[in-house]
């Protein structure tokens, strides 16, 4: 009794857990879009064809590097885009989330990990 | 691991393919693994310099995803024959295949660029290339800036040529430093009288790194043996002694600790 308690406890808090990271992503997402204050540019109606070479130069500074270090990696998690681009794995999730919205990448969960690539 | 080098200009005729072919011949006489890419689609020339019959797979397929990279490459060490290993990627000259790849879409231009980019695990870790070198199309074509994207580092050849020079300069400013390039100029076809003015060699160098705002990784003298050749002389093989050779010597060395 006490053990199936236990185990039922652990598949709730990681449950709690899996949606705290959630959440905290979307925060993190909301954030970055709040510091640019570029929510207009995120209305989905104009979703852009493709993350070619133009449309990289045309992104800022800063959102243009964590698109290069995608096209390099293939497909990647923020922590391993941090590691790329030597920056927090909090600001690489917001920017990668960002390109999500912007409809220059895609994401897919794997568990409790998300993956960002760039659709062929 | 090798490195990836772009060889690119802001404007035709600087002399890059001649540069891009001789540097390969002279990684080679230092026994090290290279490969060309002829990445100017617009204006293919590797083929007709190394007089080579043609390709079964060109560049194009490959990058149209219809091939493997290797399919592509043609072993050209013998045919050289300056030591190490030799390799060459030619584009395809037929008219149709320029019509074909000027009509390319966005999206297109993507997955080449993930083409591109996949090299460094194809060439450089499974084939173990020292040096892969990109002869680019010059200014910005979508062909040459994926080849920057794609690169380590680039090598931008300048003529002294005023526009030329602006060009350059306002290129380097608006496209290698949004992509954070390493980027060397290299000022080519400089008369000789710039050379032997009373500001000196060390004053051409510093005038020329006043105007880019980065290094002058070297300053060739404009050499008429060199015109003459028609650019088909492999001068690390057939001029061991010519001084345009100990140029290039010089520009490999400086490369490899760049």
């Amino acid at each position: 009794m006490s053990k199936s308690f236990g185990e039922s406890s652990t598949v709730l808090l990681r449950k709690i857990k899996e949606n705290l990271d959630a959440l905290n992503e979307k925060m993190e997402v909301f954030i970055e879009i709040q510091k640019q204050g570029q929510k207009q540019n995120f209305v989905m109606q104009d979703l852009p064809e493709a993350l070619d070479v133009m449309t990289l130069l045309s992104l800022p500074d800063h959102l243009r590097k964590t698109a290069v270090a995608i096209c390099k990696l293939g497909r990647a998690t923020a922590e391993e885009v941090s590691e790329h681009t030597k920056r927090a794995r909090a600001v690489e999730s917001g920017y990668l989330n960002q390109l999500v919205l912007m409809g220059y990448l895609k994401k897919e969960r794997k568990g409790r990990k998300a993956y960002f690539f760039v659709e062929k | 691991m090798g490195k990836i080098i772009a060889i690119h200009s802001y404007k035709g005729g600087t002399g890059k393919t001649l540069l891009t072919l001789n540097l390969a011949a002279t990684y080679a006489k230092m026994e090290k693994r290279v490969c060309v890419l002829d990445m100017d689609f617009r204006a293919p020339s590797l083929q007709s310099i190394l007089q080579l019959d043609g390709s079964e797979y060109w560049l194009n397929d490959y990058l149209n995803g219809t091939c493997d990279i290797k399919k592509v490459l043609i072993d050209y060490t013998s045919q050289c024959n300056c030591g190490g290993e030799i390799f060459v990627g030619l584009a395809n000259p037929a008219t149709e295949a320029l019509r074909d790849m000027s009509s390319k879409d966005r999206k297109w231009e993507m997955r080449a660029l993930g083409r591109l980019l996949s090299l460094k695990n194809t060439l450089l870790n499974d084939m173990e290339l020292d040096y892969l070198l990109f002869d680019t199309s010059p200014g910005l074509q979508y062909s040459s800036i994926n080849a920057i994207v794609s690169a380590d580092l680039v090598l931008v050849i300048s003529t002294i040529d005023t526009s030329d020079i602006e060009g350059t300069r306002r290129m380097t400013q608006e496209l290698y430093d949004l992509f954070e390039k390493k980027t060397a100029i290299l000022m080519n076809k400089v008369p000789v009288e710039f050379l032997s003015s009373s500001i000196g060699k060390d004053g051409v160098y510093k005038r020329f790194e006043t105007v880019h705002t980065l290094p002058i990784l070297k300053v060739i003298p404009c050499f008429c043996d060199v015109l003459r050749s028609g650019g088909i002389t492999v001068f690390s093989r057939d001029e061991p002694d010519h001084p345009f050779t100990k140029h290039l010597e010089d520009i490999a060395a400086k490369m490899e600790k760049f």
